[in-house]
């Protein structure tokens, strides 16, 4: 009986372990990393599970987005746990690199090269033939915009032209995981809204997209989810929305522009979730700040319902990456 | 939540074999290299010594040449292992100045502009990429080492004889392995120095200054001590003898010093240091070479 007992939690086990395998076969794992440079810390105990679509990894400098980066594309060995791209460890070059694509905070170049030629030198690279290198060159050309310019030397390129170049390499050999470091930078901002359409455009095709940026509007703008470093450690994950309302120590800061703030502001004031509220200048708004953003906006709901109170305008003032970052690391990077 | 689906297709079609993908540095390189008018014209002018040899293997065996000329060449320039060594000494010589051209920015400007990853994060090894970089260097090289001289040893066979090509095949291996660890040692010593010098201008010194500056060290050491070992530090010593060696033209006991010890004189004889002292030495600065290189490409340097 013990023994067909055990056979029973054998299979399972078996079942559990195939399942996380292919779980993992479609995730970036990160298990009980760290990362360490000399008695430096670069990372530590990083866990993260990270899915399809566009992941940002948001921190101070010096926080640990690049060593971050440098150990999901194997150019860093972690000093402890273990990394597996879409299944594959980091230490296994030859098929990490064919479902990865990086893009470096670098600016450097072969010299001489034109734009089409550094893009096809390095499918060249990647094992491609000629023809296929050609191929794959104008077509990633053609989606960062660059056709045109292809024949031109990377040497007379913009700034842009040149992020976008190294974007279209990062691309060029159709990877399934793109890690880019900072890819906004030096965008004008008409080509930085495409080049954000660009990368949602991938997403949406079933990319993961690991993204470090500076520019904490336009991450909360593009990305699914947000990675939120400082100081080597992993301070918050996960879509900024939920991690917001994890945030209970900081009760959630709501504007509400209505007839009759006044008369709002005596019926919100004796909830016990509601920490302030205080009416707004112009003497048209109430601003609120409340620990259960849900159940203020029921409340706000049986309002509206009552008629009583006209209210024009709903707006969280500090649900976004911008308030999270300020929270989590703005003080303590102050501070430092 | 955004929805995403797998739409984009990963190209699983044939790649390239592994080892054919590091020539993909050579090929840009050549480029880049073969744009300066006066590297290309010095490299033509290291093709002018082959020529003469061409020229001196011709008369050899033109008769009438011969007796145009009214100079027995046969008795004033045999064909033989000094004739060959001769050669591959001088093209060994043109052999550093290309290496002095060419090789130092290799992996400096790559290491100067963190190009590193760039390579790096690619089916591509840091081996791979050290082959690269050294095969630009070796296949210059070759061009103008082993590769003509092997061509002239045949020319010359073809002249004389299946006999002679027999009898002298130990030349041709001798010509090949001389090159080759010359070319080698080049390769080897220029990367290691762009790898640890990223200024292109001081990389160049530095490598001169390799050369010069320990024979001259070894040169005064054999002078003041009265004996060759001093040669066991000089690159040119090192490889004179090991190139002898090959040839089978070595003599150890090769120097004969008039020491002046106040109004008498008396001769010493000094010994060259064995063949496998200065193998070692090679063996050994390949080595160091090879070590700088281990640590100094990585895709980022770790700073403590």
């Amino acid at each position: 009986m013990s023994e067909a007992k055990s056979k029973l939690e054998i299979d399972r086990d078996r079942i559990r372990n195939s399942q996380s395998e292919i779980r993992n076969s479609k995730l970036i794992v990160f298990d009980d990393v760290s990362k360490f440079y000399g008695e430096i810390l670069g990372v530590n105990r990083v866990n993260l599970q990270i899915d399809r679509g566009i992941t940002s990894l948001v921190g101070p400098n010096g926080a640990g987005k690049s060593t971050l980066m440098n150990l999901m594309t194997g150019l860093l060995r972690p000093s402890r746990g273990q990394i597996t791209i879409l299944g594959i460890p980091t230490d296994q070059p030859e098929q990490l690199f064919r479902k990865l694509g990086y893009c470096t905070q670098f600016d450097s170049f072969p010299r001489g090269l034109t734009g089409s030629e550094f893009i096809k030198s390095f499918l060249l690279v990647h094992g491609f033939d000629r023809n296929k290198a050609e191929e794959f060159t104008v077509t990633a050309l053609e989606r960062v915009s660059l056709l045109d310019a292809g024949n031109r030397k990377i040497a007379a390129y913009s700034k842009g032209m040149r992020q976008r170049i190294r974007l279209a390499q990062a691309i060029a050999h159709q990877p399934a995981v793109l890690i880019l470091d900072e890819p906004l930078n030096g965008l004008d901002p008409m080509v930085r809204a495409e080049t954000i359409a660009l990368f949602r455009k991938l997403a949406a095709e079933g990319l993961h997209l690991i993204i470090s940026s500076h520019i904490l509007h336009e991450v909360d703008m593009m990305s699914d989810r947000v990675i939120l470093l400082n100081n080597g450690y992993v301070v918050a994950e996960g879509n900024i929305h939920g991690v917001r309302d994890e945030m209970e120590e900081h009760p959630m800061q709501i504007l509400i522009r209505c007839d009759k703030p006044a008369k709002l502001a005596a019926r919100v004031f004796d909830k016990d979730h509601v920490v302030e509220a205080r009416l707004h200048d112009d003497r048209l708004g109430l601003f609120v700040r409340t620990r259960d953003a849900d159940r203020f906006y029921l409340l706000l709901n049986e309002v509206v319902a009552e008629g009583e109170i006209n209210i024009e305008s709903i707006a969280p003032v500090d649900d976004d990456l911008s308030a999270v970052y300020q929270y989590l690391i703005g003080s303590e990077s102050q501070g430092s | 939540m955004a929805v995403h689906e797998q739409t984009y297709q990963q190209y699983l079609g044939k790649l390239t074999p592994e080892w054919s993908r590091f020539l993909v540095i050579p090929r840009h390189a050549f480029r880049d290299v073969f744009r300066s008018k006066l590297f290309t014209a010095f490299f033509v002018i290291c093709f002018a010594p082959l020529l003469l040899e061409a020229i001196l293997i011709y008369l050899h065996h033109n008769v009438n040449a011969l007796a145009i000329l009214k100079v027995n060449v046969r008795e004033l320039l045999p064909i033989d292992a000094f004739f060959f060594q001769a050669f591959v000494n001088v093209q060994a010589g043109f052999a550093i100045f290309v290496t002095l051209l060419v090789g130092p920015p290799l992996v400096a400007r790559d290491l100067r502009n963190n190009a590193l990853p760039l390579y790096l994060c690619r089916p591509f090894s840091r081996t791979e990429y050290v082959l690269g970089k050294m095969s630009v260097l070796l296949i210059l090289l070759s061009a103008i080492t082993w590769v003509p001289q092997l061509l002239l040893f045949l020319f010359q066979s073809y002249l004389e004889g299946v006999g002679w090509f027999v009898e002298n095949l130990s030349l041709a291996s001798a010509i090949f392995i001389g090159s080759v660890v010359w070319i080698l040692l080049l390769a080897l010593l220029s990367q290691a120095i762009s790898a640890l010098v990223k200024w292109r201008v001081i990389a160049s010194a530095a490598l001169l200054g390799l050369f010069f500056i320990p024979s001259i060290f070894g040169e005064a050491v054999n002078s003041l001590f009265q004996t060759r070992w001093g040669s066991i530090i000089s690159l040119f010593a090192l490889m004179k003898n090991v190139t002898a060696g090959l040839f089978g033209t070595f003599v150890q006991a090769s120097v004969h010093y008039t020491n002046w010890d106040g109004r008498v004189g008396h001769e010493i004889i000094v010994n060259e240091p064995p063949l496998w002292a200065s193998w070692l030495a090679l063996f050994m600065v390949c080595a160091i070479c090879l070590t700088l290189l281990s640590r100094k490409v990585k895709a980022y340097e770790v700073v403590r």
